[in-house]
């Protein structure tokens, strides 16, 4: 350890640190969490949006009643929000026999249990639907309900948090939200559990369509009528039927495609990651300031030590690296401490979303498939491209690697002055023999 | 030929009243090899100024000061801090450990700087000071007696040829002070260093063969240096 001038250095830096803790702990602490903001700020709303457009069970389209898409949107495709209102079910045979249509499945909403929808579909949904390439639904136990019975599938997510299992019944409550003087008659038994999709799917508890418009207790008008239409569409069917609905027409709205309304809907968003990279700003700010108030602490207390350093033969050199070398670990400590504050934001962010929507984000995919892919052929598309190549690449990883040069510099930057104080500090004024 | 020479040496640093006040002005001053000296001198009399003219840690106004036929004076501050890592140990009076490194690593790190760094050689030489069982300790965990044996062997770490000592003894208690002493010769005979120790106490001086009285060779009266 002694035997090169890198490692005393080393040794030196994180002695004098360890020797003043607490502070260095603070201002660690506060450099992770700016990093840790940042990094959030950044990647959460960029997973989250790649979690919901994944999430849109493997359909193109939504055709709604007339009125805003995003509520169309959230409320067929992620169960969130009320309906915008009815369509006739003439309308949906309708677009189910339009050319291009490859696949239309109506769904009725209005009732819940405990707070869990329950979605009216038709069995066929899950027999010949795949919600992602290649991917049908799959039953983890139990059966698929059957058209004309009061039987219920059950997602994993809502069956595990309601404890519903094969063979459980119970009475639906009228409403989206859970109110216990509005419940039903109507008893629904519980004939399967779906194996988990990380789509919102997992919070539902589907029923057939004719259960929701011929509960006990509903308005009779609406048995012939469903809240929307999913639809999976082939070559150029979204532009004709989006002129058709959304155009020409005044009686439905036609969402599509389904990936462009929530891009805006995020883009709504922006105003609350400027504020959260703001207030980053300020956490850096602080822990800059706390860096360079650690580090010129530690200086002035340890000028006498510096100077029998020297005295021991330690250049001057070696004193100034020393300081940054202090710099250097706490900008270290504060990126993987702003891995961690990211990982713990983000994984409560997951958790949230997760629990309100169904939907699976995974935090931690700095890397998607796409890119991987891309990777493993990085050396032929160099040799192919030249360097130049590389930046869609590298261009992901920006936000990061500029967190990652971000604190090095704020590290480097605050420990700059005392480092400088410390070289130039007078061997002999410290050892002070005015005598 | 002198193994240490000092000649014309003069140093002076600022005073409050806005002049310079003069605290080492030397006509001449040598040490043969192998020789242990001490030299006697009032508190406050610029004995310490002098030695860390000698070390190189300060740099003299005028003069030169010629060690193994090196001029210091002449010296980059690199070049004096090589000097002082290879061919001088000092002994403070207050010690001057390093607290957050233990008995051994503070030895170890004075071999660190002189790019030689030798485990079982540090080792040895806290063993001969009677601290081969606190070689782990910290500083603040030994006695004020042993926290001297760690400085003196800590000074010889690198076998210098020369060892300035500064009141050595001055924080300790006679009975350990004799043994710091006796200790510190010993060690610098063993090791071929030349010992040149100051103090203000005639006890210790006169257990040198070799004893000179900084009076004799300091030309400003003592009275004249601010403390």
């Amino acid at each position: 350890m002694f035997q090169s001038h890198f490692m005393v250095i080393a040794l030196l830096a994180w002695r004098g640190l360890k020797q003043h803790a607490f502070s260095s702990f603070v201002a660690a602490f506060t450099i992770s969490m700016a990093g840790g903001l940042f990094l959030s700020t950044w990647k959460i709303k960029e997973e989250a949006q790649k979690a919901f457009n994944n999430s849109s069970g493997g359909f193109d389209a939504v055709l709604g009643a007339r009125g805003s898409k995003l509520q169309l949107i959230l409320n067929a495709m992620f169960h969130l929000e009320a309906s915008p209102g009815n369509l006739s079910w003439e309308q949906y045979e309708l677009i189910r026999d339009t050319r291009g249509v490859k696949e239309a499945y109506p769904i009725a909403v209005g009732d819940n249990y405990y707070g869990y929808r329950l979605v009216g579909t038709l069995p066929e949904l899950f027999r010949n639907h795949e919600w992602k390439k290649g991917r049908k639904y799959e039953v983890q136990d139990g059966r698929i309900f059957s058209a004309d019975a009061k039987e219920a599938l059950v997602g994993d997510f809502a069956a595990r948090k309601l404890g519903l299992s094969v063979g459980s019944q119970f009475h639906p409550y009228h409403g989206l939200d859970f109110d216990e003087k509005k419940r039903h008659q109507d008893t629904y038994v519980v004939v399967g559990l779906l194996e988990p999709t990380g789509t919102p799917s997992d919070r539902v508890i589907w029923i057939p369509i004719k259960g929701i418009q011929k509960m006990e207790g509903h308005d009779p008008a609406a048995a012939q009528s469903v809240s929307a239409v999913l639809l999976s569409l082939k070559g150029a069917a979204g532009f004709h039927l989006d002129m058709k609905y959304n155009k020409q027409g005044n009686q439905a709205t036609l969402v599509w495609p389904v990936a462009a309304e929530l891009a805006s809907f995020f883009d709504k968003l922006s105003w609350f990651e400027d504020i959260l990279a703001l207030v980053a700003f300020f956490v850096a700010l602080v822990g800059s300031l706390i860096i360079f108030a650690t580090l010129r602490t530690v200086m002035n207390e340890k000028k006498r030590e510096y100077a029998i350093l020297r005295c021991l033969g330690a250049s001057r050199l070696v004193v100034t690296c020393v300081v940054l070398a202090q710099s250097l670990f706490l900008s270290l400590a504060g990126i993987i401490g702003a891995f961690l504050a990211y990982g713990g934001i983000g994984f409560t962010a997951a958790r949230l979303i997760r629990e309100k929507t169904g939907v699976v984000m995974d935090p931690l995919s700095f890397v998607t498939l796409d890119q991987e892919k891309e990777w493993k052929s990085l050396w032929p598309l160099v040799q192919e491209k030249g360097y130049e190549a590389l930046w869609p690449l590298v261009e992901p990883f920006l936000p990061l690697l500029v967190l990652v040069f971000g604190i090095f510099v704020i590290g480097f930057v605050s420990g700059l002055i005392p480092a400088l104080q410390a070289y130039r500090s007078s061997l002999s004024d410290n050892l002070s023999p005015k005598s | 030929m002198p193994f240490l020479e000092a000649r014309c040496l003069k140093k002076s640093f600022p005073s409050p009243e806005g002049g310079k006040s003069l605290v080492v002005d030397l006509e001449r001053f040598s040490l043969k090899p192998l020789s242990l000296c001490g030299m006697k001198g009032e508190s406050g009399s610029g004995k310490t100024t002098f030695l860390h003219l000698l070390a190189g840690i300060l740099k003299a106004d005028e003069g030169s000061i010629i060690l193994d036929g090196q001029e210091v004076s002449q010296l980059s501050e690199s070049a004096r801090d090589r000097l002082r890592a290879e061919s001088i140990g000092y002994v403070f009076q207050s010690f001057n450990l390093l607290q957050g490194f233990t008995c051994l690593e503070n030895v170890l790190l004075a071999m660190s700087f002189c790019g030689q760094v030798k485990k079982p050689w540090a080792k040895e030489l806290l063993d001969r000071v009677g601290l081969s069982k606190r070689t782990n300790y910290y500083p603040r965990q030994l006695s004020i007696g042993q926290q001297q044996r760690v400085a003196v062997a800590r000074a010889l770490a690198n076998r210098p040829k020369l060892v300035l000592a500064d009141e050595p003894t001055g924080n300790l208690d006679p009975k350990n002070g004799q043994k710091a002493l006796s200790l510190l010769k010993e060690l610098c005979q063993e090791n071929g260093s030349s010992l040149l120790l100051v103090s203000h106490e005639e006890k210790v001086i006169e257990s040198f063969d070799n004893q000179i009285k900084w009076e004799d060779v300091n030309q400003v009266p003592s009275s004249m240096i601010e403390e």
